[in-house]
């Protein structure tokens, strides 16, 4: 037979008023559930909104002419040597890195002219699912189908509103290094629809040997390398990385800084996350307490009589935090079980908001937002979760506890 | 100085309480000295003393002004901590209302104090064992205190207040909430437990017929020591090992 250790008591003392304790562990159950499903919407939300912007833009990580950010243009290129991409396709958090020729560009047909945004890519080392979504976006013709072609691929929207149709002609003009206008001649192969109204009127993709020919730059010059990392939390770290081994002829730049109106607006957003957390953390914290203290008021007797008999004030007090870390453990399990079986449906399925969307496509910070809503679970954030609640808990058992073991023996046991 | 056999010396002691504005002397100088292997009772009315003397003995309480000795250790100069050791390796209590630890079966509340001493489980066991069958409650040790009976309660209490092998075991009331049968042998028992293990027992009552199962009766009145008495042992108690009575040492106020 095995006497009863400080654990078993707090476990027995917690049971000893099961519904108080069942209610607050419904509490402390509910609020982390809450707190893991908002986390993981809004992880996955931004998740999906960051590396969609990547491949919708100029990756997770850009590799750039130190100047271009302040003041873009196209004579700021760099050297883009195959030992360069293969330096950087080397680390170990790059999925992927494609050199790409970006700006302006000035798009005209026989109808009419345009001013809109170009990608001059080479379609070989592009890939809809990693590097370019809108390789995935043509709905009509196709892409062009070498670096060297003469094709070109229009938003809906801007051929539209160019009035050409496919195999028509389309000419570019760019300013080239020196200053000069130039422009090139190409067909239209293929066009883009993104349904974000905004891009399908402005993007132009061209093919980025023959706009090098145009530009005058030479066969490894563009202005910026898109590099794709695996997990879009490492772009800083991998950013840091490049940027200490490339040279000091280019700056890697995370998504944050290349899109300042999204960082800004997943910050806020992840602001106003915390800062619920926050509130639901201590609505959790003043249920404990509020249980601990009654349960340790109620027993102030029984306190003083176990000092009486040799309890020591130090034991008392491990006595209640051993109830809250009970209370703790007890409850983040329970809220795991609850949070289990929504969390995998939101993970797997998502919640379809088109219906919320009246069919239309919703830009958040210039990023195209899916109608399937989904989240998603870091199990690092989850953990801190878990320790958040846990600590609170025991943050909240210690007055109590304290409480506890100041108990004056002769008072509480009242014998006089 | 302290006698060889003498366990506990209370000296002049005072205590005053406030009750809002009201002061109540609870104890008015009371004296006394109790040798080691006593069977004594404290007796007299309500609002006596008995209660706080036997608080200030077991270090539960400080007096106003007088001194408590314990095995010759003046309480006043202890700490805090040093007092909950002492109470639990000196002392053994046993209240009226038995208190148990509630959410703990009968083995573990009798060996409760052994865990916190700091002995060996097997050890632990075995006292545990040997006292539940000593004080009739072999089979009921996995029974919490709702499951068993006030006289049950009290048994467990008492073999959890020798379990630690204190130097004395005090006890407040220890009858006054069982019938009068289940005091009966309540009494026998630790009346056994003193003889046989020689455990020092000092309890306060009202009835008359605990009384009369003491050996030394001290009777307090207003805070003060009115009477001590003592009594032979009963027949047949010095042939099956009966501690020595040592001559009365009240020193009546």
């Amino acid at each position: 037979m095995a006497g009863a250790k400080l654990p078993t008591m707090a476990w027995r003392n917690l049971w000893r008023h099961r519904r108080r304790t069942v209610v607050t562990l419904s509490s402390i159950a509910f609020g982390t559930f809450l707190a893991v499903i908002m986390t993981a919407m809004g992880d996955g939300s931004y998740r999906a909104m960051i590396d969609k912007a990547a491949t919708t833009g100029s990756g997770h990580v850009t590799i750039q002419n130190p100047e271009y950010l302040e003041k873009p243009a196209l004579k700021r290129t760099i050297a883009v040597s195959p030992e360069r991409l293969a330096a950087i396709l080397a680390d170990p958090d790059v999925a992927g890195a494609v050199a790409r020729v970006v700006g302006q560009t000035m798009v005209a047909t026989a109808r009419d002219s345009r001013g809109a945004l170009f990608f001059a890519i080479d379609p070989a080392a592009e890939r809809a699912d990693t590097t370019l979504a809108i390789l995935g976006n043509v709905t009509a013709g196709a892409m062009f189908d070498a670096a060297d072609s003469k094709g070109i691929v229009l938003g809906k929207g801007l051929a539209d509103a160019l009035g050409v149709s496919l195999g028509g002609k389309v000419v570019y003009t760019l300013t080239d290094k020196n200053g000069e206008i130039v422009s090139g001649l190409a067909r239209l192969s293929g066009i883009v629809t993104t349904g974000v109204t905004s891009l399908d009127r402005a993007i132009v993709l061209l093919p980025i040997g023959a706009v090098r020919k145009v530009l005058g730059l030479a066969p490894d010059e563009a202005t910026l390398v898109a590099v794709f990392v695996r997990d879009q939390r490492k772009a800083a770290a991998v950013a840091r990385r490049l940027d200490a081994s490339l040279g000091p002829d280019v700056d890697a730049l995370t998504w944050e800084e290349t899109r300042p109106d999204l960082s800004g607006f997943i910050g806020m957003k992840v602001s106003s996350t915390v800062v619920l957390e926050v509130i639901i953390a201590l609505l959790i914290a003043a249920g404990i307490f509020n249980t601990l203290f009654v349960s340790v008021m109620e027993r102030l007797r029984e306190f003083g009589i176990l000092l009486a008999i040799g309890f020591s004030p130090a034991r008392l007090f491990s006595l209640v935090m051993w109830e809250s870390l009970w209370l703790a453990l007890v409850g983040v399990a329970a809220s795991a079980a609850l949070a289990a079986a929504p969390l995998y449906k939101l993970v797997v399925s998502g919640v379809d908001l088109s219906s919320y969307y009246l069919g239309k496509k919703v830009e958040l910070a210039g990023v195209a937002v899916e109608a399937t809503l989904r989240a998603y679970v870091y199990p690092e954030k989850a953990l801190f979760i878990a320790l958040a609640v846990i600590i609170a808990t025991l943050l909240a058992g210690l007055y109590p506890a304290w409480r506890a073991g100041k108990v004056v023996p002769v008072e509480s046991i009242k014998l006089v | 100085m302290v006698a060889a056999n003498e366990i506990v010396r209370v000296e002049k002691l005072e205590k005053v309480y406030r009750q809002g504005s009201v002061e109540v002397r609870a104890l008015r100088g009371a004296s006394m000295t109790v040798a080691a292997g006593e069977f004594l009772a404290l007796s007299g009315p309500s609002g006596s003393g008995k209660t706080t003397l036997l608080n200030m003995i077991g270090a539960l309480d400080a007096p106003t002004s007088g001194a408590v000795f314990l095995e010759g250790k003046d309480l006043a100069r202890l700490s805090r901590t040093a007092l909950s050791r002492l109470r639990r390796d000196r002392i053994g209590f046993v209240f009226q209302a038995y208190n148990l630890v509630p959410v703990l079966t009968a083995y573990e509340n009798t060996e409760i104090v052994m865990r916190l001493q700091g002995v060996a489980p097997d050890e632990r066991r075995r006292r545990a064992m040997e006292l539940l069958h000593d004080v009739g409650l072999e089979g009921m040790e996995r029974r919490r205190p709702d499951e068993l009976s006030g006289g049950q309660q009290q048994r467990v209490a008492i073999a959890r207040a020798i379990a630690a092998r204190p130097a004395v075991v005090l006890a407040d009331e220890p009858t006054a909430n069982l019938d009068s049968d289940t005091a009966a042998r309540l009494l026998d028992l630790m009346e056994r437990l003193n003889r046989e293990r020689t455990v020092t027992f000092i309890f306060s009552t009202h009835d008359a017929a605990v009384m009369e199962r003491a050996r030394r009766n001290v009777r307090l009145v207003d805070g003060r020591v009115e009477h001590d008495e003592r009594r032979e042992p009963p027949a047949g108690a010095a042939a099956s090992g009966a501690a020595p009575a040592p001559p009365p040492a009240a020193a009546p106020a």
